[in-house]
């Protein structure tokens, strides 16, 4: 334990820039973030400290979201809230410069159809009226509008299989995969053991890039881990050197998925997690998983 | 004989009436000259109350607008990070800033200044298929609200991060940079005829 994480707290801070946008409903149902490291300091090698080596094994494993990409559907009561509030406003609110040319040029139209019309005085007024009036201009708006044909909101209709990204695009999505630890097979965030010389965030990144067939690009957040999780061997495993092993998480976002949907990944939302990991391990992991 | 009686009353109100203006009179004298009562009447230093409040610094003019000190990345802490909120409907990018802001207060860091930075219209022309004269279709207008923190712990910050990315609107963009002088100077107006002057002088 001593180990890992007192050299994460020794290396000094990447100073970043993220850039994040959610314009719109791309292809990939991923939204997009960049990220840049814009001073590196030097990563200072600390010599090994000796001695004991830990009974535990290391672990490193990310905790890859998708993150949503369209707002949530509101509940009734939100949605009559929000109509209410809507009506409100409305009422309360002023005239807006558009709105204000609609009635100048209606009063300048009835003025114009009545007897005692004096062009000469109007223009004087105006200076030459306008050729586009502003009930023309929402005449053409209204057309434009009758041909924009907005995207489906849910495209699960058909039912997509769980491996795909585009799932539930309302809600934030985990990775999951399947991998052989000791005798069984078993779903879990995807890890990699901890090697020596190297950080635990470089771990969970090797594990998320050693995935077959997956080509995920991540943006890490921070160097330090949000949760750890730790079991004993069965006894028969157990011996001197390890006794057990210790999880790190890191929590990573999705910045560009490949759309490769192959069985043995998962994008599970935080209610379904029940399904697939152990009880122990769950109850770890649900503690950083976030619900929003 | 009632005018005589009624008359009386009179005199003695006027005399006394007369007294109090009199009274009136000299300390309205006094107030608005710079004589002063003599020091054994029993009235001097009536009035008097400025060596009762508490004593105030002397008042400085305003000095010209400094920059503050921008602050470097420490082992555990970044340093002056600027959020920046755009996007193209008002009422979302102030209501994110304000979430983002109110967050901050909640959880702790420290947020050094919340500014606006000037609305950019852009406007959209179309060019129909026939003919070559563009026209303007509509008036975009992009706001943007940054949000300074100086001291965001980096055990705090994925969690800080997180939270903000998915509470994020539609159609708003994020932007975390670290903030530079060029950064605080951009935020003033150019001013041309100084910049003449001083182009003048060398």
């Amino acid at each position: 334990m001593a180990a890992p994480c007192s050299r994460m707290a020794n290396r000094p801070l990447w100073q970043f820039i993220t850039n994040v946008r959610r314009t719109g409903l791309k292809h990939t149902g991923v939204r997009q973030i960049s990220l840049s490291s814009a001073c590196r300091a030097a990563t200072q090698t600390r010599s090994k400290t000796e001695g004991v080596a830990s009974p535990w094994k290391l672990y490193g494993a990310v905790c890859l979201q998708r993150l949503p990409v369209i707002s949530q559907e509101r509940n009734p009561i939100e949605d009559q809230f929000a109509e209410l509030m809507h009506q409100m406003e409305l009422e309360r609110s002023l005239l807006s410069d558009h709105e204000q040319r609609l009635l100048e040029d209606s009063e300048r139209m009835t003025r114009k159809q009545a007897d005692n019309y004096d062009s000469d005085e109007e223009e004087a007024d105006y200076g030459g009226q306008e050729t586009i009036t502003a009930q023309d201009q929402e005449d053409s708006w209204e057309q434009k509008l009758k041909h924009f044909q907005p995207a489906l909101r849910d495209r699960d209709v058909g039912g997509t299989p769980l491996g795909s990204v585009e799932r539930c695009l309302g809600d934030s999505l985990v990775l999951l995969v399947q991998q052989t630890v000791g005798k069984e097979t078993i779903w879990l965030l995807p890890q990699a053991q901890w090697e020596a010389g190297e950080t635990l965030r470089q771990t969970a990144e090797r594990g998320l890039n050693s995935l077959p067939e997956a080509d995920f690009k991540a943006t890490f957040l921070g160097n330090t881990p949000c949760g750890v999780y730790r079991y004993k061997f069965p006894k028969e495993v157990q011996t001197e050197c390890c006794v057990g092993a210790k999880v790190f998480f890191f929590k990573a976002f999705l910045s560009a998925g490949s759309a490769s949907q192959k069985e043995p990944f998962l994008w599970v939302k935080k209610t379904e997690l029940q399904g697939y990991l152990k009880p122990p391990y769950l109850e770890k992991v649900d503690r950083f998983i976030l619900n929003l | 004989m009632i005018d005589c009686l009624s008359s009386i009353p009179l005199q003695a109100s006027f005399a006394l009436h007369s007294r109090v203006l009199d009274q009136a009179g000299l300390l309205f004298r006094l107030a608005f000259s710079n004589e002063r009562q003599y020091r054994t009447m029993p009235t001097h230093g009536i009035g008097k109350y400025k060596h009762l409040l508490p004593k105030e610094a002397p008042k400085k003019k305003k000095e010209r607008q400094q920059m503050k000190q921008i602050k470097t990345a420490t082992d555990a802490e970044y340093g002056t990070l600027n959020v920046k909120v755009s996007g193209y409907d008002m009422i979302l990018v102030e209501h994110y800033s304000q979430y983002i802001h109110n967050l901050c207060n909640r959880l702790g860091v420290k947020v050094a200044e919340s500014y606006a930075l000037p609305t950019k219209s852009t406007e959209v022309m179309v060019m129909p298929e026939q003919g070559t004269k563009m026209y303007v279709d509509a008036i975009l207008k992009t706001h943007e609200r940054i949000v300074q923190l100086s001291q965001l712990n980096a055990t705090l910050c994925p969690t800080f991060m997180e939270v903000l990315l998915k509470n994020q609107p539609e159609g708003i963009q994020l932007s975390v940079k670290l903030h530079t002088e060029a950064d605080y100077q951009a935020r003033f107006k150019a001013r041309p005829e100084l910049e003449g002057l001083m182009a003048q002088m060398t």
